[in-house]
């Protein structure tokens, strides 16, 4: 059986692009970096919908509305992030997150 | 000089692509979908490392549009040709589009191309890793009941599941769109009477 028809290529993708993410969130400095990492998480998490979706019967039809349902609220969350970050730089001029720190001192 | 640069950039670039798709070819005596998995999975998976790796960070959001197409052609080789459309529309065109903007917006020229990650860069690393593994074990050792092949999902049945089953949560979702829309707005909008 070729790897285009395991269900399992595409889970493990799905993982492997949701800990690229992850990394992403954790280890940059820039906030819009870290918006980017969560927009990749998010892809990771559609790709798996996508694919349980195409190969489990019982869900056939239901992941590729639930893909383009995450889609919708994907871009609602990028707005207000984007909105945030840019209400937050025009306070402080950095997009750096480590130099956010005014409820710290 | 510089062309020349590219030009071997662009030549790396497309080996690593290609290669996988010769060796599922070849190899594993793969058929062409086969080939084309592979050769969008490391597509992927490269760009989505360039995103969160690199230093100039209009090349990372660049990046996460190569990244977004190859997952669009992924979800075709599903039969999700609708989502592919919509990753298409809304991703790249949408959400890629504002994020190069903010980019724009918010770029110091000093600071940000000097240290790019945290201290704790090599934990996050570690975790990602430890995630990585644990998702692909936990997809390997589970039976998920699954069909032999993927199945084509037909725009017509998702249409009528859109506008049938789920419609509350698409009301739901288009009334989240428009608070998001006002919320962004308010957000952003540079206030005039601060001194």
């Amino acid at each position: 059986m070729g790897i285009a028809e395991q269900l399992n290529t595409y889970l493990t993708l799905a993982g492997a692009l949701f800990a690229i993410g992850t990394f992403g969130f954790l280890a940059r400095r820039n906030a819009i970096s870290m918006l980017m990492s969560i927009e990749l998480m998010l892809n990771g998490v559609n790709l798996a919908i996508v694919a349980f979706g195409a190969f489990v019967p019982n869900l056939q039809g239901d992941g590729a509305v639930i893909a383009l349902l995450i889609m919708a609220v994907a871009a609602a969350e990028a707005t207000v992030g984007l909105a945030i970050v840019i209400a937050i730089f025009r306070n402080r001029k950095t997009p750096l997150v480590d130099e956010y720190d005014a409820m710290r001192r | 000089m510089r062309a020349w640069l590219y030009l071997i950039a662009a030549a790396v670039a497309g080996g690593i692509v290609t290669t996988p798709a010769l060796l599922v070819l070849i190899l594993l005596k793969g058929t062409f979908t086969d080939a084309l998995v592979a050769s969008l999975a490391t597509l992927m998976l490269a760009s989505g490392i360039a995103v969160v790796t690199m230093r100039d960070i209009i090349r990372c959001g660049l990046a996460m549009i190569v990244c977004f197409l190859a997952l669009a052609g992924l979800y075709v080789t599903l039969g999700a040709a609708m989502v592919a459309a919509a990753q298409v529309i809304v991703y790249i065109g949408a959400i890629s589009v504002l994020i190069l903007f903010a980019i724009m917006l918010t770029s110091d020229k000093i600071g940000s191309s000097r240290l790019v990650f945290q201290t704790q860069a090599a934990p996050a690393a570690i975790a990602a890793i430890v995630v990585a593994v644990l998702v692909a074990l936990a997809a390997a050792g589970t039976n998920w009941g699954a069909a032999g092949e993927a199945v084509r999902t037909a725009t017509g049945d998702l249409a009528k599941l859109l506008f049938g089953n789920y419609v509350l949560a698409f009301e739901a979702v288009s009334v989240l769109l428009l608070a998001a829309v006002i919320g962004g707005v308010f957000l952003a909008k540079r206030e005039k009477d601060v001194p």
